[in-house]
């Protein structure tokens, strides 16, 4: 879309998306923060501020998805980034598992139900996720 | 898995960074296969064989 892949490399120790690898992605990067904050300084309704800034912040999230899906992996890549993620994403679960159980303790002793459904929306999105993509993989290879 | 890549790669002159561009990985890839820190799949080795102007995968590749 906007910016090339060579520019940047995946994140690996500080979260997920990109950093800046060449010169061309810091001007990407700058450029994107220079276009948010200088439409947050336009003497423009707060609304339209507000729904400006989330279309950009829009853009930016498609602009990212696609360098990360046009980065070239290798194998060995692969296998480290499918290793790193599965890590996190038993951190998470644990995280989350954890917040149910404190939340049912907490709805227990107050006898009302404290437990956000967010967080069953999330393992239930998660749980299909994995559904989906056994399917796939059973049936691609 | 053990490998001699490093005195094939030395033979033909080339560097690392080459042979992970012919062979379509990364240097560390490269660098992590040398160090025999890396067992790689069938048609990684079958590349880097070819890279290394091997007839065959035994001749680079020993287990």
């Amino acid at each position: 879309m906007l910016g090339k892949a060579h520019w940047f490399k995946r994140r690996k120790y500080t979260g997920w998306g990109l950093v800046p690898a060449t010169w061309q992605g810091w001007v990407y990067l700058a450029a994107a923060i220079a276009l948010i904050m200088l439409t947050q300084a336009l003497p423009i309704a707060e609304n339209v501020r507000i729904t400006l800034l989330f279309i950009l912040v829009f853009i930016l999230i498609l602009d990212v998805v696609d360098i990360m899906r046009k980065l070239p992996m290798d194998e060995r890549e692969r296998i480290h980034e499918a290793l790193a993620e599965r890590n996190a994403l038993w951190a998470i679960l644990t995280a989350l598992i954890a917040g149910i159980g404190w939340q049912a303790y907490i709805s227990a002793i107050s006898k009302t139900v404290q437990i956000d459904p967010l967080i069953i929306t999330a393992l239930l999105v998660g749980v299909a996720a994995k559904a989906i993509t056994n399917l796939y993989l059973d049936r691609k290879n | 898995m053990k490998n001699n890549i490093p005195q094939l790669r030395k033979k033909l002159g080339i560097t690392q960074e080459d042979l992970a561009e012919k062979a379509g990985v990364a240097r560390q890839t490269i660098i992590a296969l040398e160090q025999n820190r890396y067992n790689p799949s069938l048609a990684l080795a079958h590349a880097i064989t070819q890279v290394l102007k091997q007839k065959r995968i035994e001749d680079v590749f020993e287990l």
